[in-house]
């Protein structure tokens, strides 16, 4: 008995090298090439089109450098790249919070400022590791056939008298939803850090079999265009698009919440060099003009906006600076396993 | 290795049929045996050695409640598949066989259709602003939209309309194997129709929904698609956590640990019922 499994080892241990070996030759040899094209990863959907449009194909236009899209962003695969050192992502558009941490980490190259030039790009969308990708608004936006008058803010979303129905939250524990129970639940601006959670878990209680959560952006938009949530927290690029389309939405930018996405280049990553220069095109004014105007966020280049027609600056969070609040993203990197832990438990309760 | 095995290794003797055996094994070790063991080895490496993740899952009221809708959810789409299924297939069984076969093609081809279109359509059905609910308003039965989805009766509906085929199919192969004279003789021996079934055709068909059900269940515990979409995040199952923990959290430690604990499950649930049922008769014969 004993001969036989040894037997059967032997020759399952052979095949199983063998079949490795050939896999691995396999994949060396599709990888090994292209030296020079590079890989960007985004979200997907109508940003990683405007992504497309605005940064890449201009840059291969330039360079001559193909750039392969890939998507959607993912954090695991990113860590699971950078861990087995097999990186296929040289830039990929993250959420701030996460650069971050992922940065403290170990996951990210830092960004070569000689290759990148610094000196207009907005310092709160600029860390070592990481330069803006473009930054965004959370504002108050309603089907007006499905909501009973305008809802003025964020209080609003927590007043079932007044505005009964569904109302649509993002899904995952990320900055703009504790902060918004928080002013909903009358803390001043200026306090909200450290987050209370309790507090803000409380204020959620009261309103929670009546939120619907989206998980993406297009979700997001179908749940308010159809009126299954009459009113709800969304990416004002979402609801630009909306508009864009004729839908019947309103949106209110009081207290509007802004956050970033940045590029950052995974360590490890095949072709460091050309990411660098794909991200001096991607943070350049013409290329975050032209983003901006395409999608609606906000450019992160401060001489972006001298290049973008007037009408199209008018839709853009810097249009509504009045009352804005700025998320804190380093307060969420340092927090961001605690709060998930707590938001994920809540949530399944 | 011992001189003696290493002697006689070039005249092992190998089990009949090892050959042909041989790629599938293959890729079974290679593609889930080392991963498998991968996984098992990262629940228990990471952040550090030690059992904290097992810990940390088994001791948790969220983790609990996250594992206790996981089986509460698998069972219900179990049993309703089961209840759905059984007329269906006792239908097919005694169908002429023309007929049966495009009931057959009706099943299969829904089988074909991208899981995550039939989850969407699902959605545009049930939701508060979607056709039933309209309708039913319209009709004046209801004034308020019903809660179909994003909760428990929408998961079950969506997963239910999935997991049928998987039922339907062993369980026709078990009802066409069952002799009808035994209907009739239970029948001349005085059984009611009720009779009949209860202690004749229920019993016979066992082995069908035993392997049916088990299917089922297994494939329910690990489903994401359906119940992110169809249902709320009350009613999170297990693979939608262990998603959370690797791609938003990156806890790599603690999904192992949640993805091992669902296969040994898994696994124990597949040991009993061949205890209970005995491999022969899971497998189709009787």
């Amino acid at each position: 008995m004993k001969l036989i499994i040894t037997g059967v080892l032997a020759r399952l241990l052979a095949t199983t090298l063998l079949a490795t070996t050939l896999l691995a030759t396999t994949l060396l040899a599709t990888t090994a090439a292209k030296a020079e094209d590079m890989v960007f990863t985004s979200w997907g959907g109508t940003t990683q089109e405007a992504q497309t449009k605005s940064w890449a194909e201009p840059f291969t236009a330039a360079s001559g450098i193909k750039v392969m899209q890939d998507g959607p962003t993912d954090y695991g695969k990113l860590k699971a790249m950078v861990d087995s050192g097999s990186v296929n992502w040289d830039v990929v558009d993250v959420e701030m919070d996460f650069a971050i941490k992922a940065a403290k980490d170990g996951l990210l190259e830092p960004i070569d400022f000689a290759a990148v030039p610094k000196a207009d790009l907005d310092p709160r969308f600029t860390t070592d590791h990481a330069v803006g990708s473009f930054y965004y608004s959370f504002v108050l936006a309603w089907n007006k056939g499905a909501v009973s008058g305008e809802p003025a803010g964020w209080a609003d979303m927590f007043d079932l008298k007044k505005f009964p129905g569904k109302r649509t939250f993002y899904k995952w524990s990320a900055p703009g939803v504790i902060e918004i129970a928080l002013l909903a639940d009358g803390v001043p601006a200026d306090k909200l850090y450290p987050l209370d959670l309790d507090r803000a878990f409380k204020k959620l209680d009261t309103i929670k079999s009546d939120i619907v959560w989206w998980g993406g952006g297009a979700e997001s938009q179908q749940l308010i265009a159809s009126g299954e949530a009459t009113f709800g927290q969304l990416w004002n690029g979402r609801v630009f698009a909306l508009e864009k389309d004729g839908a019947d939405v309103g949106v209110s930018w009081n207290q509007n919440l802004t956050a970033a996405d940045v590029l950052v280049v995974p360590k490890g990553a095949k072709n460091k060099d050309t990411a660098m220069k794909f991200l001096a095109a991607a943070s350049s004014p013409a290329g975050q003009a032209k983003f901006a105007e395409a999608s609606g966020y906000a450019p992160i280049n401060t001489k972006a906006k001298a290049e973008m027609p007037a009408d199209a600056v008018k839709s853009l969070p810097d249009a509504h600076v009045d009352g804005q609040i700025n998320l804190d993203m380093n307060y969420w990197a340092a927090n961001r396993d605690t709060i998930a832990a707590r938001w994920y438990a809540w949530q399944a309760k | 290795m011992s001189v003696e095995t290493r002697r006689n290794f070039g005249t092992v003797r190998l089990p009949a049929g090892f050959n042909g055996l041989l790629p599938a094994l293959v890729l079974i070790v290679l593609f889930f045996v080392i991963p498998v063991l991968a996984l098992l080895l990262r629940s228990v490496t990471e952040p550090e050695p030690g059992l904290q993740n097992y810990a940390a899952l088994l001791g948790d009221g969220t983790y609990a409640r996250v594992f206790f809708n996981t089986f509460l959810v698998a069972s219900v789409v179990t049993i309703v598949t089961v209840l759905v299924a059984f007329p269906v297939a006792w239908m097919l069984a005694i169908m002429p066989s023309a007929l049966a076969s495009i009931v057959f093609g009706v099943i299969i081809l829904s089988m074909w259709t991208n899981l995550l279109t039939r989850t969407y359509a699902w959605m545009v059905l049930l939701q508060r602003t979607g056709v039933i609910n309209r309708t039913l308003i319209a009709a004046g039965v209801i004034d308020q939209p019903l809660p179909l989805i994003n909760n428990l009766t929408g998961v079950t509906i969506g997963m239910v309309y999935i997991m049928l085929p998987f039922m339907i199919l062993p369980l026709v192969g078990t009802l066409r194997a069952i002799d009808p004279m035994t209907l009739r003789a239970a029948a001349l021996c005085g059984a009611s129709p009720f009779q009949a079934f209860r202690r004749i055709l229920l019993p016979l068909s066992l082995p069908g929904i035993a392997a049916g059900g088990l299917m089922v269940f297994v494939m329910s515990l690990g489903y994401f698609v359906t119940p992110a979409l169809l249902g709320g995040t009350s009613n999170m199952m297990l693979a939608e956590m262990i998603a959370q923990m690797i791609q938003s959290l990156l806890n790599w430690g603690l999904g192992s640990a949640a993805a091992f604990i669902l296969l040994v499950v898994t696994m124990a649930l597949y040991a009993l019922q061949l205890r209970l049922v005995g491999a022969r008769r899971m497998s189709g014969g009787i």
